[in-house]
Parts: structure tokens; C-alpha cells; sequence
């Protein structure tokens, strides 16, 4: 327990003292939108805003995995992966503080980028926010956790940034599905829907779990 | 032996095809310092890494400190210098202490940070961050946070590397005052004389054999010297 | 080959001599024509499919938990094969898609959650490539196979969560099967197995001598430079 901690606590004061990783996602994730943007611009008749939520989440997705990329690219220098691998602690632990960490980094690139995005398509989000904050955190958390795991696979492989998202991305569909779904009748109603938190649940337990028990196979060499 | 600090047998490590250890027994009783000497390539920082748990082996049994322990346990009665010095550029040098004595669970982290700073001398370097340290000065920290969880066995990869002389001179002083004590080391180096000045044992491994000299060897780094040459060309020969 | 290898290449010949017979046999399909036959190959297919991918992750949990570079070859070759008959099965698919919809693919959550699981084990394939260190990328690919076997019920959780609009029909909905339709599909799937199983073992047997020819090839080369 004292482990995870003691890993969050790092990987926030690193992010602290360098803010890169946090200001590469946010700009990476607008750019996604923004390229998306061009390639298809939404019509402005009523529909436009339905694809919105869907460009909302695709943006958090590749800021999730250009953060899980560099929350390990930090680990490669001195071989610091290495001294995590060899603490007697439990190494489902250091996942735990890793994942928390690389979350709550996501949940404030995601905050801003839901302002950004109320801005740009006109949309009121403060009377749901708390609403929209869950099912953003719930997304965060299936990004996070498969992520963490992933991540520690990819960059120790040839070809680490490109591995990550072939690796992560298809894992991230449930989620994505959920997510998207859940956002999308919560601008349209107002009111979040049960299935969708559901999978999101589910998902996110499911690779929560399997990361807790597998990142103990990871971290060897 | 009961009290032994560290119990191999048959400890083997194969990539693949290639053996790059082959089957090894080895016990280290407290006090005890083995030199590991061979050229590159042998396999030193492979048994290195084993014996810190960092690779598993691939046939064999380790056990290191109390009888019996293994994952977690095992590995926290390892302290591992290597190449790399296990640092994280952005943090201090005391913030590397203190995160390290977090992770091993050592009791009041903040203090033991302070302690081996002080008796490491980093107090020039402590509020520094690791990334702006020159390359002597990083692996003296790297060194103190081997140390942090007072680990039974010390496993140091080319120690003196990048160490100027007055900084190499004192770590010497250091690992020789643990000698008879409580704590085993293995010396990986290329420095006969350092193997001589430390070690009480000297083994040597070319391509994942290994051979361990007779204490006489030890007498003198011309004896040693003369030692490991016969006993690498008996290790090519062999097979 | 030896002569047990030789009767089951026989056995699995003759299996598929009678489902092919089986049906040409079979009555046509009121309503579909004869493209309606290609249901007795593409359901087997995908069952075979699924069993690679779940073999994969079964021997990648046991690689884990015993060690023993062989789980991790049963894995390799389980993972490999899955995708070959995954393969066809996105072939077959579409064909007989084309025929009775009228368009070669539909972005059907059935359609959609398969192609993604097989996207999935070509990236667990393109992982064992790209990891170097045998031992390493035995535990890495273990590791992913078991996560992305969680797939599976995941995606088919989604598919019961958000109401069926899909256009595929239920796997293994025995009344879909008209008189005379049910010897040659269950012939089809005993003989896809059984096909599946052969072409396993032999890429296993496979593995196995590659791994001894490195070996040996290793011990030729210490010797040599000894």
C-alpha cells in the first residue's frame, strides 16, 4: 500500500516539475479533433452535435496513449523500470500507483478538453457536469488500467510508439462503446443511462483485475 | 551451510537457444565478498541480475537471506548497483532516497534519507535533481540507494565507474569495513586490484561457465592475475 | 509422416469427402438459393476461430503459472492457426453476405466485435515478432492473449446490453436450420475441428523442431568458436 502511494506520488511530482506529458496530450488530443474536424465536417443542421460525444471520447482515447506512452518512456531513463521491478513489494501495487497516476493525469487533460469542447460546439455542459465527470472518469479508468499494462509491454518491445496503440486500441472499444454511448444520451436527455455505466463497469473491473494479477509478469526482464 | 546469505543450485539461464548461464552452485556466507571476474559477454551481469530477481532463472534453485523466502521477500534482501543507476532524473537526489526507502517499507523514510546523506556525503548534490548530476556524482547516489533497506546481500556492477579516485578510494574503505560482518557482497570488475583490496572469494565465468579460484589467488593481483588467465583458458578449453 | 500421422490425414480427408458430399446434398434454401451453403463452412470457421484464440490464452495462463517454453509454443501455434481459419472466415463471410444482403459487409456488432477480436490476435502476433528475448516475449504475448481473451464476453456483454439490431443470425440457433440442413453443418463443424486440430498439432510439432534445430545450431556454434 505504501508502495502505491509512494508511485503516485512520483509519477505526479515528475509530471509536475516537466508538465510535458500533460501539455502533449491536451495539444495531441485537439489536434486529433481538429484533423477529424477537417476530414469531416459536421453538417450545422440539428445532427451535428451527434457526432460530438464520438469525437469527444476519440480525443481522450489518443491522449490516453500518448500519456501511458510516455508514463514508461520516463521509466526507460536510468533504467528506473528496473529499481520498480526490483521492490519487494507487491507489484500489483506499483500497477495500482502507476494507473492512478497516468488517471488522474487523463482526468485533468480530460477536464480541459471538455471545456474546450463547450466552447467550440456550443454546448452546455455545466448542469451535467457531475454526470459527464463520472462517466469521464469511468472511460479514464478502463484507459488507465489497460494502459498501464500495455504500456509496460510496448515500450520494451521494437517499434514501442507504434506497438502501444495497435496493442491498446482494440482492448479499448467496450469501453469506447460505453463511454460514447453513455455521453451521448447524457447531452441528448440530460439523464445518464444504466447499460452503458454497466459495460463501462464491467470493462473497466475486468481489466483492472487481470492488470493487478499480470503486471507481476510484466515487470521482469 | 545454515546462515548462508546466498543458496544457488543447479541456477541456469537460457535466452532462447543460447545458454548464458550455464547450471551454477554458489553459497555466500555472511561477510563473505566474491569477486566476479570474465570477460564481456560471460554472463557476470546475467547471474547479477538473477541474483537481484530481476530475471528468472530458467531452471534451478535461489534462495537469498531467510530460508525459504522468495518473491518479495527475496528480493528485498538484494541491494543492486548497476550499470544504470536506477535514478529518476526529474527528482532530487534526496527524493530518489526517500522514494527508495518507501518501496522497500523501511521505517521512517524521510530520516534514512537524511542519514545516508550524510554518511555518503551527497549533502552538496541532495537538493539537486539527479538529471543535472555529473556521471560521479549520480552513481554515488545510485550506490547510497542500494543501501537504504540495509540488504543482507550487495551486488555492485562495476562500482567504480565514473567514481573520481578520492570518491573510489572511500567506497573501497566502505565495502572492506562490511567484510566479516553481517552483509554478503558479489563485486562485479574488471580491477584485479580492487578484487584483491575487497574479495574473499573470486569466481570466474566465460560464456556462462563458471570456475571459482583457489584463496591463494587472492594473495596478490599477480597471483590473481596469473589465476584467471589459466583459469579462462581452462573454461575455453573446456568442451 | 509417420503411419498415425498419415491415418488421421487420411481420416480428416475422408471427414471432409462426406461433408462435401453432405452438402452438395443438401436440400436448397427456399428463400437464399444456394449461397445459403456457404453457412455449412463459415459457422464452423468461426468456431475454430474462437477455439484458436482461447487455446492461445489457455496455454498462455498456463505458461505463466508453470513455466515451460512448450505452453508458450502450443500458444504460438494456437494463435496462428486461429487466425488462418479467421481468415477464411472473414472471406466466407462476406461472400454470403454479398448474396443475401446484397452488400459485402455491414457494420453489424456481430460483424464488427469478430473483426475486432481478430484484429486483436493479429496484434498479439505482430507482439511476438516484435519482442526480442524469447523468454521475455513468451510472458509479454501471455499476458496480452489473456487480456484480450477477456474480449470476447466483454464485446458479446456489449452486444446483449445494447439490444439486438443485429442482422447476423444467432450462432447457434438450431430452428435457423431447415429439414435436411442439420447432418451436413454438424458434419461441417466435426470435420473444421477436426481440421483445426490436425493443422495445430502440426504447427506445434513444428515449433518443437525449430526450437531443437536453434538449440543445436547454438551448441554447433559454441562448439565451433570453442
Amino acid at each position: 500500500m505504501s508502495a502505491l502511494l509512494a508511485v503516485l506520488w512520483k509519477d505526479l511530482a515528475i509530471e509536475w516539475r516537466s508538465r510535458d506529458r500533460f501539455a502533449a496530450m491536451l495539444v495531441f488530443s485537439l489536434l486529433v479533433v481538429l484533423v477529424l474536424y477537417f476530414a469531416a465536417p459536421p453538417s450545422l443542421d440539428a445532427s451535428r452535435n451527434a457526432h460530438v460525444p464520438g469525437l469527444l471520447w476519440v480525443a481522450y482515447v489518443f491522449a490516453g496513449v500518448l500519456g501511458m506512452n510516455r508514463a514508461f518512456a520516463a521509466e526507460l531513463e536510468n533504467d528506473a523500470l528496473s529499481a520498480l521491478a526490483l521492490a519487494p513489494a507487491d507489484r500489483g501495487f506499483l500497477f495500482l500507483g502507476k494507473a492512478a497516476a497516468s488517471f488522474l493525469v487523463l482526468a485533468a487533460v480530460q477536464a480541459l478538453g471538455a471545456v474546450f469542447f463547450a466552447l467550440a460546439f456550443s454546448l452546455e455542459l455545466w448542469p451535467v457536469a457531475p454526470q459527464l465527470a463520472l462517466v469521464a472518469g469511468l472511460g479514464g479508468l478502463g484507459i488507465a488500467c489497460a494502459g498501464t499494462l500495455l504500456a509496460a509491454i510496448s515500450v520494451r518491445t521494437r517499434y514501442r510508439e507504434v506497438m502501444l496503440p495497435l496493442l491498446l486500441l482494440p482492448l479499448l472499444v467496450p469501453v469506447l462503446l460505453g463511454a460514447v454511448r453513455a455521453t451521448t444520451q447524457l447531452l441528448a436527455t440530460g439523464s445518464l443511462p444504466w447499460p452503458p455505466l454497466q459495460l463501462l463497469i464491467v470493462a473497466d473491473a475486468v481489466y483492472a483485475i487481470v492488470a493487478f494479477l499480470c503486471f507481476e509478469y510484466v515487470l521482469d526482464e | 551451510m545454515s546462515g548462508a546469505v546466498v543458496r544457488a543450485a543447479g541456477l541456469s539461464k537460457r535466452f532462447g537457444p543460447l545458454a548464458a548461464l550455464q547450471p551454477l552452485d554458489l553459497t555466500l556466507a555472511p561477510g563473505e565478498t566474491l569477486a566476479l571476474l570474465g570477460p564481456n559477454g560471460a554472463g557476470k551481469t546475467t547471474l547479477l541480475r538473477l541474483l537481484a530477481g530481476l530475471a528468472r532463472p530458467s531452471a534451478g534453485a535461489l534462495a537469498i537471506g531467510a530460508e525459504g523466502a522468495s518473491g518479495p521477500a527475496r528480493r528485498g534482501a538484494v541491494g543492486l548497483v548497476a550499470h544504470a543507476t536506477f535514478l529518476y532524473a526529474q527528482l532530487t537526489a534526496r527524493e530518489n532516497l526517500v522514494l527508495t526507502a518507501k518501496l522497500y517499507g523501511v521505517a521512517q523514510p524521510a530520516a534514512r534519507a537524511a542519514a545516508l546523506i550524510a554518511a555518503h556525503e551527497l549533502t552538496p548534490v541532495a537538493e539537486r535533481a539527479v538529471g543535472e548530476l555529473s556521471r560521479g556524482w549520480a552513481q554515488r547516489v545510485s550506490i547510497a540507494r542500494a543501501l537504504v533497506h540495509e540488504p543482507r546481500l550487495l551486488l555492485l556492477d562495476e562500482p567504480f565507474s565514473g567514481l573520481d579516485p578520492g570518491a573510489a578510494e572511500r567506497l573501497a574503505e566502505r565495502l572492506a569495513a562490511q567484510r566479516g560482518g553481517e552483509r554478503a557482497a558479489v563485486l562485479v570488475t574488471h580491477e584485479l586490484a580492487r578484487a584483491v583490496q575487497l574479495a574473499t572469494r573470486a569466481l570466474v565465468l566465460v560464456r556462462g561457465r563458471a570456475r571459482e579460484l583457489a584463496a591463494a589467488a587472492l594473495a596478490s593481483p599477480a597471483a590473481l592475475e596469473a589465476a584467471y588467465r589459466d583459469a579462462v583458458a581452462a573454461l575455453e578449453a573446456a568442451r | 509422416m509417420t503411419a498415425w500421422k498419415r491415418a488421421t490425414a487420411l481420416l480428416l480427408a475422408l471427414l471432409g469427402a462426406s461433408w462435401a458430399w453432405a452438402v452438395w446434398n443438401a436440400p436448397l434454401d427456399s428463400v437464399q438459393g444456394v449461397i445459403q451453403k456457404i453457412l455449412y463452412v463459415h459457422p464452423p470457421l468461426a468456431f475454430a476461430t474462437y477455439a484458436g484464440f482461447i487455446g492461445a490464452a489457455l496455454a498462455g495462463a498456463l505458461f505463466l503459472a508453470r513455466g515451460g517454453e512448450r505452453f508458450d509454443r502450443f500458444a504460438a501455434a494456437s494463435a496462428e492457426v486461429g487466425v488462418v481459419f479467421g481468415t477464411l472466415m472473414l472471406i466466407t463471410g462476406p461472400i454470403w453476405a454479398k448474396g443475401t444482403w446484397g452488400k459485402w459487409w455491414t457494420w453489424d456488432p456481430r460483424l464488427t466485435v469478430t473483426l475486432l477480436l481478430y484484429l486483436t490476435y493479429v496484434a498479439y502476433l505482430l507482439l511476438r515478432s516484435f519482442t526480442e528475448g524469447s523468454e521475455r516475449a513468451a510472458r509479454f504475448a501471455a499476458v496480452y492473449a489473456i487480456l484480450g481473451s477477456a474480449l470476447i464476453p466483454l464485446n458479446y456483454y456489449a452486444i446483449e446490453l445494447f439490444g439486438n439490431r443485429a442482422l447476423h443470425p444467432d450462432n447457434l440457433q438450431r430452428g435457423s436450420l431447415g429439414e435436411g440442413m442439420g447432418l451436413p453443418f454438424a458434419l461441417g463443424v466435426f470435420a473444421t475441428l477436426a481440421a483445426f486440430a490436425f493443422l495445430l498439432v502440426r504447427r506445434f510439432e513444428l515449433g518443437e523442431l525449430r526450437a531443437a534445430r536453434a538449440e543445436q545450431r547454438a551448441n554447433g556454434a559454441q562448439q565451433e568458436s570453442a
